[in-house]
C-alpha cells in the first residue's frame, strides 16, 4: 500500500503531478476514494488555508495547492458520483453583468474547487438569467457574485432581486466579494455572506452550506 | 517573529544623483579654496596648530590658512574607502566604494517611550536601542550615543555606553568624543577587543568630530581627533551648519564653507597620521527665522545632501550625510514625510554612512522607539529600491508572457512561483491587508503597530555571544577607570 501521507504532502506542496500519481496508484491498490479525500486531501487544503491566514503561504502557493487538489479530484469525483456521493455543494460563480475583471473570481473558483466544491464557472459579464439557469438545470445551491467596480456593484443587488422574481432565492445561498464590496453592503442587498479573500470565501461557503 | 536574517549594506547599482555640473562644482570649489587660503580656519589647540605649521600651513593668531596645493596633497592621502571591523566579521562594513551603511540616531537626551511619555533617557533606554540596532537587519552599524544615559554620571558614562555597545551587539560601533580621555578609553577598549595591531590594520572605531562652525574646531574635538587619528581610527569630520546662523543663509555659501571646514579637518588628520581613515561629513540644515529653532527635514537640507555627497566624491572621500530627519514631536505623518524626504537624497547620492537613519524625532532631541521601527521599514524599502532594474532574460520573462493567454493570469506560472518571494513585502509593519482583515486585527495605525513590533523585538533577550575572557577584561578595564577616572 502506498504511503498516503505523501498525498497530503503533494497537495500541501502544490505538486499536481505527484497528487495525480499517488491517487492513481492508491486507487489501483484498492484504496477508498472517500478516505483519500476526507483524510488526506481536505486536511492538506485546511493546512494550506491556515498557512495562508498566517502569512506563511502567499497567493501563488494557494493556487498551486488548489491545482494539485483539483487534479486529484478529477480522478476521484467520478468514482464518488457513481457511488451516489454528492459534492459539498455546487457553486455557480461569475462576475456580474457589466464587470469583466475576473482574476479575483478565478482565485475564488480555484480555492473552492480545492476545497471540495463543484464549481460551475459562468465566466464574466454574467446576466442573472445565466445564474438562474445554472440553479435550475445544474442544481447550483450556492451563487458567488464578483464585482470590482463601484459602477457594477449595484448589479449584485439586481441579480439577487432577479433570483427572487424567478423564485429560486430560497434554494440557494448567495455570497459576494470584490474590492469595493463590504460586509455591510452584503447585508444591505440581502446576500448571505461576504468574504474579503479567496481562502475565507471557502470557509464562508462551507459554513453556509452546513447550516 | 521572523528569524534574524542577514542584511548587507546597500551596494549601489544605479548611478548617483548629481545636481552640480562641472561649472557649479568649480564655483563651489573656488569659493572653498578662497576660504581656506585667504580667511583660514581657527584651531583651538596649540599642538594642532604646531602640526599644521610644521607641514606648511600659514598659522597666525590661532588661524591656519591653506594653499590649494597643500590641501590637495594631504586630502589625497586619505583612503577612498576603508573597512570598519565589527566583532562579528560578517558585520564588517565598507565606508566608501559605492556602499551605504545605516546607523541609528545619535545623541538625544530624551526618549519618547512606548507609553507615549517624553522623558530623560536612561541606561535602560540606551541598552534597549543597542539591542534594537543589533536585531534589526537593515541597521548595519550600532552607532554610538543612540541616547544619552542621563541617569549615569557624565565623567564615566562613556565607559558604560562602550561596554554595552560591545556586549549587546556584534555590529560595528562608534567611539566617544566627549573628551580626549574618553576617546583614549574608547581606543583602549577597542584594543582589548581586537588587539593593538588589529585596530591599526582596520579601524574598529568611527568618531564624530564636529567643526564648531563657522570656521572653528574647538579644543575638545581636536583633542579627540588627535587620539583617533594617531590610533588610525576613523574620524567623520562634520561641520554642524544651521544656514543663516552658523553659515550663510544661502545653500551655495553654506556648501562652500562646509567644504572648507571638512577639508581643513581632514588635512590635519592626514598630517597627524597619513592614510588614517577619514570621512567627509555633512550636517547641514536651516533654522526657523520666526523662532530661531533649527528645522530638520527641510527641502534645502535635502538638496544640500545631494551637493555635499558630490563634493565628497570629487575629493575621493567617503561621505556621511542624510538621516531620518524631522522636526515633528510625534511619530506622525510629518515625521514620516520628512524622514523619507531626508533619507532619499542620502540613498540616491550614495552616502557611505547615514547616521540618524532610525529613531530620530524632534530635531534630534528625542529618540522614539516607535519611529525607530517605522524608519526601519523605509530603510527596508530602500534596500529594494537601490537594486535598480534587472534586465536579464529571466527577468524579461518571455516564457511566462508566452505561457499566459490574453486575459489570463500570471499568478500561478512557474516563473511567478520562482520569483514572487523576492519582491518587496516590507517587514510586516506597513499594512497591506484588506479593510476587514485590518479591522479584525484591531484597526491599528502605523504607530501602534510599530509599538508592538518594538515590544516583540525587545522580548528576545539573547545578546550575540562574546568571548568570556574578553568580556571580563573589558569589565575590569571599566571598573578600573571608574575608580580612577583620567
Amino acid at each position: 500500500m502506498s504511503d498516503l501521507q505523501q498525498l497530503y504532502t503533494a497537495v500541501l506542496d502544490g505538486n499536481a503531478r505527484a497528487s495525480k500519481a499517488i491517487v492513481e496508484q492508491a486507487l489501483a491498490e484498492g484504496a477508498d476514494p472517500q478516505v483519500l479525500v476526507t483524510q488526506y486531501m481536505i486536511p492538506a487544503m485546511d493546512e494550506v488555508g491556515r498557512r495562508f491566514e498566517s502569512n506563511e503561504y502567499f497567493v501563488p502557493e494557494l493556487l498551486i495547492s488548489a491545482r494539485a487538489m483539483k487534479t486529484a479530484l478529477q480522478i476521484i469525483t467520478p468514482l464518488l458520483t457513481a457511488k451516489g456521493a454528492q459534492p459539498i455543494a455546487r457553486v455557480a460563480i461569475g462576475t456580474v453583468k457589466g464587470d469583466l475583471h475576473d482574476i479575483g473570481k478565478n482565485l475564488v473558483s480555484a480555492m473552492l474547487e480545492g476545497g471540495g466544491f463543484q464549481v460551475l464557472d459562468c465566466g464574466v459579464d454574467v446576466a442573472a438569467e445565466k445564474f438562474i439557469e445554472a440553479i435550475k438545470t445544474k442544481q447550483a445551491n450556492v451563487v458567488a457574485l464578483s464585482a470590482l467596480l463601484t459602477t457594477t456593484m449595484p448589479m449584485m443587488k439586481t441579480t439577487i432581486e432577479a433570483f427572487k422574481t424567478a423564485g429560486v432565492r430560497g434554494q440557494i445561498k448567495v455570497i459576494i466579494g470584490g474590492a469595493p464590496v463590504t460586509q455591510k453592503y452584503a447585508e444591505e442587498i440581502g446576500a448571505d455572506g461576504y468574504a474579503d479573500n479567496a481562502s475565507s470565501a471557502v470557509t464562508l461557503a462551507r459554513s453556509l452550506v452546513s447550516k | 517573529m521572523k528569524a534574524r536574517h542577514e542584511c548587507q549594506p546597500i551596494r549601489h547599482t544605479l548611478p548617483p544623483h548629481e545636481i552640480l555640473g562641472r561649472e557649479g562644482l568649480e564655483r563651489l570649489h573656488k569659493a572653498s579654496s578662497r576660504i581656506l587660503s585667504e580667511l583660514g580656519v581657527e584651531f583651538q589647540d596649540e599642538e594642532a596648530l604646531e602640526i599644521l605649521r610644521a607641514h606648511g600651513a600659514r598659522v597666525e593668531n590661532g588661524i591656519a590658512r591653506f594653499e590649494p596645493r597643500l590641501v590637495e596633497e594631504w586630502v589625497a592621502r586619505a583612503p577612498r574607502q576603508f573597512v570598519q571591523r565589527a566583532r562579528n566579521p560578517r558585520h564588517d562594513v565598507t565606508l566608501g566604494g559605492g556602499q551605504t551603511i545605516f546607523a541609528p540616531v545619535y545623541g538625544p537626551p530624551f526618549v519618547l517611550d512606548l507609553e507615549g511619555r517624553r522623558r530623560s533617557s536612561t541606561l535602560e533606554d540606551f541598552q534597549n536601542f543597542v539591542r534594537l540596532a543589533s536585531r534589526t537587519p537593515v541597521i548595519h552599524h550600532t552607532g554610538g550615543a543612540i541616547v544619552e544615559p542621563t541617569d549615569l554620571p557624565v565623567e564615566t558614562r562613556h565607559l558604560d555606553m562602550l561596554l554595552n555597545l560591545i556586549r549587546l551587539s556584534d555590529k560595528p560601533f562608534m567611539g566617544s568624543v566627549t573628551s580626549p580621555g574618553h576617546a583614549a578609553d574608547s581606543v583602549a577598549m577597542a584594543e582589548i577587543l581586537f588587539g593593538k595591531d588589529g585596530i591599526r590594520e582596520r579601524p574598529a572605531l568611527l568618531a564624530l568630530i564636529n567643526a564648531n562652525s563657522p570656521r572653528r574646531f574647538d579644543g575638545r574635538m581636536l583633542g579627540a581627533l588627535k587620539v583617533y587619528a594617531r590610533a588610525r581610527q576613523a574620524v567623520v569630520i562634520t561641520p554642524f551648519l544651521l544656514q543663516g546662523a552658523m553659515s550663510p543663509v544661502t545653500l551655495a555659501g553654506a556648501l562652500a564653507q562646509q567644504n572648507a571646514e571638512v577639508l581643513a579637518g581632514i588635512v590635519l588628520t592626514q598630517m597627524i597620521e597619513p592614510g588614517a581613515p577619514a570621512v567627509y561629513g555633512s550636517f547641514l540644515t536651516t533654522i526657523d527665522f520666526r523662532s530661531g529653532q533649527p528645522i530638520f527635514g527641510s527641502p534645502e537640507s535635502q538638496v544640500g545632501t545631494l551637493a555635499s555627497a558630490q563634493l565628497a566624491r570629487h575629493h575621493g572621500l567617503p561621505f556621511r550625510g542624510g538621516g531620518a530627519f524631522t522636526s515633528s514631536k510625534l511619530p506622525d505623518a510629518q515625521a514620516a514625510a520628512e524622514s523619507v524626504m531626508s533619507l532619499l537624497p542620502a540613498l540616491t547620492s550614495h552616502a557611505s554612512f547615514v547616521l540618524h537613519a532610525a529613531g530620530w524625532l524632534e530635531n534630534g532631541l528625542v529618540a522614539s522607539y516607535e519611529k525607530f521601527a517605522l524608519d526601519c521599514e523605509i530603510l527596508e524599502a530602500m534596500h529594494h529600491w537601490s537594486r535598480g532594474l534587472d534586465l536579464c532574460d529571466d527577468a524579461l520573462a518571455m516564457d511566462s508572457i508566452t505561457e499566459v493567454p490574453p486575459g489570463g493570469q500570471h499568478l500561478e506560472t512557474e516563473h511567478t512561483l520562482r520569483h514572487f518571494r523576492k519582491g518587496f513585502r516590507g517587514t510586516g509593519l506597513f499594512d497591506y491587508a484588506s479593510f476587514e482583515s485590518w479591522s479584525k486585527e484591531g484597526g491599528l495605525d502605523a504607530r501602534a503597530r510599530a509599538g508592538s513590533r518594538i515590544r516583540e523585538l525587545l522580548r528576545d533577550d539573547q545578546p550575540p555571544p562574546l568571548d568570556r575572557a574578553t568580556e571580563k577584561e573589558l569589565a575590569s578595564f571599566v571598573t578600573r577607570r571608574k575608580e580612577s577616572p583620567g
